[in-house]
């Protein structure tokens, strides 16, 4: 190669990595940047109203895991990446208490359970038992009803449930054990499940639901509201209301101090859009009711909730139970 | 002169500066966050992580799960390359032989997770194919399997490489002495191989220790270390300073391993001249080896099927139709796209600065007589004991509250340290070859320092700065470990994205993602053959 070529070989080269390089660190600095736990199907509605509504281009949603943006609201604070979090209610305001962090949201309906101003619930989980009808009589198991039974020895290995420390869907389940069994007897129950699920402990909420449709297993814990969907998709997929109960978690979308007017205006544009637009389509998909008016068809046959407000100091006292009855 | 020597110095210390920039001061940040306390300095955070139970249970299961895997793959790797180098097994299958034990070398380690569970799961291709799995695939099995597929290409090559440097004439002579079997084989192989055997087993150990990819995608309820880190770091009660603690935890097996293989290397036999032509290889052998490599090379190759069978299923395993339909959808979706994007972006500039730093370093550290240049080789130890894992952590300590967190920046800077070693000793080595006289010539010829190094040093080592790029490019194309502390929205790669959809179960787009990557890399490493033959024809 001659010298000239090689000169100007090493400008462009150069050249571009310097081009290429900056320019990527600059992107769109002006977009929102929304943090949310939720399901992709609930995170496509909400692309799909914010497209709607024009904001298309000016936003980018990020899934995380539920545990993974509780760690980052907790430790992070306001020096998180996004400008808008969809999450657990309950994580919401925690992370409020310890780090003062978010804006005042108000909505213009009413709510059905008072919750702090600092958040608008977007949708409610409702957690149930699920089969796979084809595989139950192929594997010859008996239909279980109530969460104790699926500690029975013949469901070894061909059940699956979201685990507690990463999936607030995880935490429906330990709710309703220990809020019908008490702590102790709970644990123990805790215990021979865990040890019948062997090593289908998923760590995202909708990983049973999942291997529950491939067939990986035969019965899974999950949201109600997915095996609904599942059935209707004609797929052998059948819901089973715990007697135990139903319990129910809201997720919230909320806004981050960021102490930046403009973008912050937008960002809370964009989280009343995703709470009263979105709203009616989420509805069809979570059937729970949040808002004064909203009707539900289909309701679980259990609803229950648990007795106190739900804060991030009880998930880590029923965290400690279910890593206790793991051991 | 005087001016050279204060170019030599001025380039000695920058680049000085970028490695404690860029290495010490992440890496003492770590160090120092592990001695934080509420109140100053404490060893109360090793107390704690040394006093629960967990730390060391899932620094046993590290220990003894790395272990199995590295036994099984120093076997199969000693077993590749001895058919490679002593039998006379058909040319063409000694290439398919070592381009097959490479391949897994060209996608993320979290892959290989997901091909396990589509491969050998209870709907897996061959669970399906022998009526039921073959074994339970969550947790150690898996793991085992994993690790050794990440890390027999690297134990392979370096024995391929050892072998090559042996002397076959020494099996003639212990033919002619009449020497049996085994003592030829001991003094003519195992004998003169036990140093890079135990480098091998070594390098499978610490590579299975510190990967973070397999047990993330195929652990199951078997905890190792690496999952132990991140949940800390990224779980639901973040505890930075435990964290540290584990890092540190982490770093120890690798720092004494890299000790234990400076002093196997002591040990190592120098030929006095090579003679490669193969001797006396019986046809038994030669069958026998010759198909138990092949049998290795096609079972490794199989666990990879349902990377190319899956995204191109319609519903897989209900409804086993061709469809392209997943394909095109990842295509459609643009964030996707951004994604891939991202990381050839990271990529490229990896290995472009990356050849610049190499060849700088390598260039003082070898045609030079800098004070400074002997720092380099102790930085090369470094980088290559450090794992991913702990130096971004370190890097998420030492940058979280400056303005380059969330830039591309921090992951390229983060790839051209973390893969430093390999390409800065191929540059070192390359120019150590080179005759010692051209830059007194070049000097004569009134040519100045720069002008030698640009004129002929640098057209010189072309070929190995190739491969640097090269090397350079995959790994920064496949690397999880570190990263994953370092992405933002903004910069997301493919071996990230793939974790959080992983979270979804989103297979097909997992594996489409992966697929990207692979044929990104083939194309890449196509070009830098395609680049290299020309070049040897040429002269």
């Amino acid at each position: 190669m001659n010298k000239k070529a090689m000169g100007f070989l090493a400008v462009a080269s150069s050249a571009v990595v310097l081009a290429a390089c900056g320019n990527g660190s600059a992107s769109s600095n002006d977009q929102v940047i929304i943090y949310s736990n939720a399901d992709d199907e609930a995170i496509e509605v909400m692309q799909n109203t914010l497209n709607d509504k024009g904001f298309k281009g000016e936003y980018i949603i990020q899934s995380v895991g539920t545990s993974e943006l509780g760690g980052k609201l907790l430790a992070e604070g306001k020096k998180i990446e996004a400008d808008i979090v969809t999450m657990a209610s309950y994580y919401i305001d925690s992370a409020d208490a310890q780090h003062d962090m978010f804006i005042d949201l108000t909505s213009s309906k009413a709510l059905i359970d008072e919750t702090s101003n600092i958040q608008l619930p977007i949708l409610g989980n409702v957690g149930s038992i699920f089969v796979n009808t084809e595989m139950l009589v192929q594997k010859g198991l008996d239909t279980p009803t109530s969460l104790k039974d699926l500690t029975d020895p013949q469901y070894k290995d061909l059940i699956s449930i979201p685990n507690i420390m990463d999936s607030s869907t995880g935490w429906l389940l330990v709710q309703a054990v220990i809020a019908e069994y008490g702590e102790k007897e709970g644990q123990q129950i805790l215990a021979d499940l865990i040890g019948n699920v062997g090593p289908h402990l998923e760590s995202s909420g909708s990983g049973p639901i999942k291997k529950v449709k491939t067939g990986e297993v035969p019965i899974g814990f999950g949201l109600r509201a997915q095996a609904l969907d599942a059935k209707e998709e004609g797929l052998p997929i059948d819901y089973i209301d715990p007697i135990e109960g139903n319990y129910s978690l809201a997720e919230s979308v909320a806004v981050i101090d960021k102490e930046d007017d403009e973008k912050e205006k937008k960002a809370q544009e964009i989280a009343i859009t995703i709470a009263n637009e979105a709203r009616e389509q989420l509805l069809v998909q979570y059937p729970v009711a949040l808002y004064e008016g909203e009707n539900v068809a289909n309701e679980p046959a259990y609803l229950k909730k648990w007795t106190s407000t739900l804060t991030v100091e009880l998930l880590q006292q029923h965290q400690a139970i279910f890593n206790a009855a793991k051991q | 002169m005087i001016k050279t020597t204060m170019l030599m110095r001025g380039m000695g210390f920058l680049l000085l500066a970028t490695f404690v920039f860029l290495l010490a001061l992440p890496l003492g940040a770590v160090v120092l966050k592990s001695f934080e306390g509420v109140d100053g300095w404490t060893l109360h955070n090793y107390e704690q992580a040394l006093s629960s139970g967990v730390l060391k249970e899932v620094f046993f299961n590290s220990v003894w799960v790395s272990t199995i895997a590295a036994v099984i793959t120093t076997v199969l790797a000693f077993l590749l390359a001895y058919t490679i180098h002593f039998t006379n097994v058909a040319k063409p299958i000694k290439k398919i032989i070592r381009l097959g034990v490479t391949l897994p070398m060209l996608l993320p380690t979290i892959t290989y997770g997901f091909v396990l569970i589509y491969a050998f799961g209870n709907q897996g291709i061959f669970s399906r194919l022998f009526g039921q799995p073959l074994f339970t695939i969550y947790g150690f099995n898996g793991l085992v399997i994993g690790y050794v597929l990440y890390t027999l290409p690297a134990a392979f090559l370096l024995m391929h490489n050892a072998m090559q440097y042996m002397d076959h004439r020494f099996i003639i002579v212990s033919h002619l002495m009449h020497d049996g079997k085994w003592r030829r084989f001991y003094h003519t192989i195992l004998r003169p191989m036990l140093s890079p055997i135990g480098g091998a087993f070594i390098l499978a150990f610490i590579l299975s220790f510190t990967d973070y990819g397999i047990p993330a995608s195929v652990g199951g309820t078997y905890d190792v270390i690496a999952t132990t880190l991140y949940q800390t770091m990224l779980g639901s009660i973040p505890n930075f300073s435990q964290g540290a603690v584990i890092s540190i935890v982490m770093l120890a097996p690798a720092v004494l391993g890299m000790i234990t293989m400076g002093i196997l290397e002591r040990g190592n036999v120098s030929y006095k001249s090579v003679s490669q032509q193969v001797a006396f290889a019986s046809k038994t052998k030669t069958v026998l080896f010759g198909s138990g490599s092949v049998i290795v090379v096609i079972a490794l190759l199989a666990v990879f099927t349902p990377l190319i069978i899956v995204p191109f299923t319609t519903a897989y395993p209900f409804d086993f139709g061709f469809t392209l339909t997943h394909f095109q959808a990842v295509i459609q979706m643009p964030e996707l796209m951004n994604v891939y994007k991202n990381s050839l972006l990271v990529a490229v500039c990896t290995a472009l600065v990356g050849v610049v730093i190499a060849f700088i370093a390598g260039l003082l550290s070898a045609r030079t007589n800098l004070k400074s240049r002997k720092a380099f080789d102790v930085i090369a130890m470094v980088t290559n004991a450090v794992p991913g894992m702990v130096l971004g952590l370190g890097y998420l300590f030492f940058f979280n509250n400056s303005s380059l967190k969330g830039t591309f920046f921090i992951i390229i800077a983060y790839a051209i340290m973390h893969f430093f070693t390999t390409p800065f000793l191929m540059v070192k080595n390359a120019l150590q070859k080179m005759d010692p006289s051209w830059e007194v010539t070049g000097a004569l010829l009134r040519d100045s320092w720069l002008q030698t190094v640009y004129r002929v040093i640098l057209p010189n080592v072309k070929r190995t700065l190739v491969e640097v790029f090269s090397y350079y490019f995959i790994n920064a194309m496949v690397t999880v470990s570190g990263v994953i502390f370092l992405v933002t929205t903004h910069t997301v790669l493919v071996s990230t994205k793939i974790k959080e959809l992983q979270h979804f179960s989103k297979f097909n787009e997992i594996f489409i993602l992966s697929l990207f990557i692979l044929v990104t890399n083939i194309v890449v490493k196509i070009i830098c053959e395609f680049y290299l033959n020309r070049q040897s024809k040429r002269g």
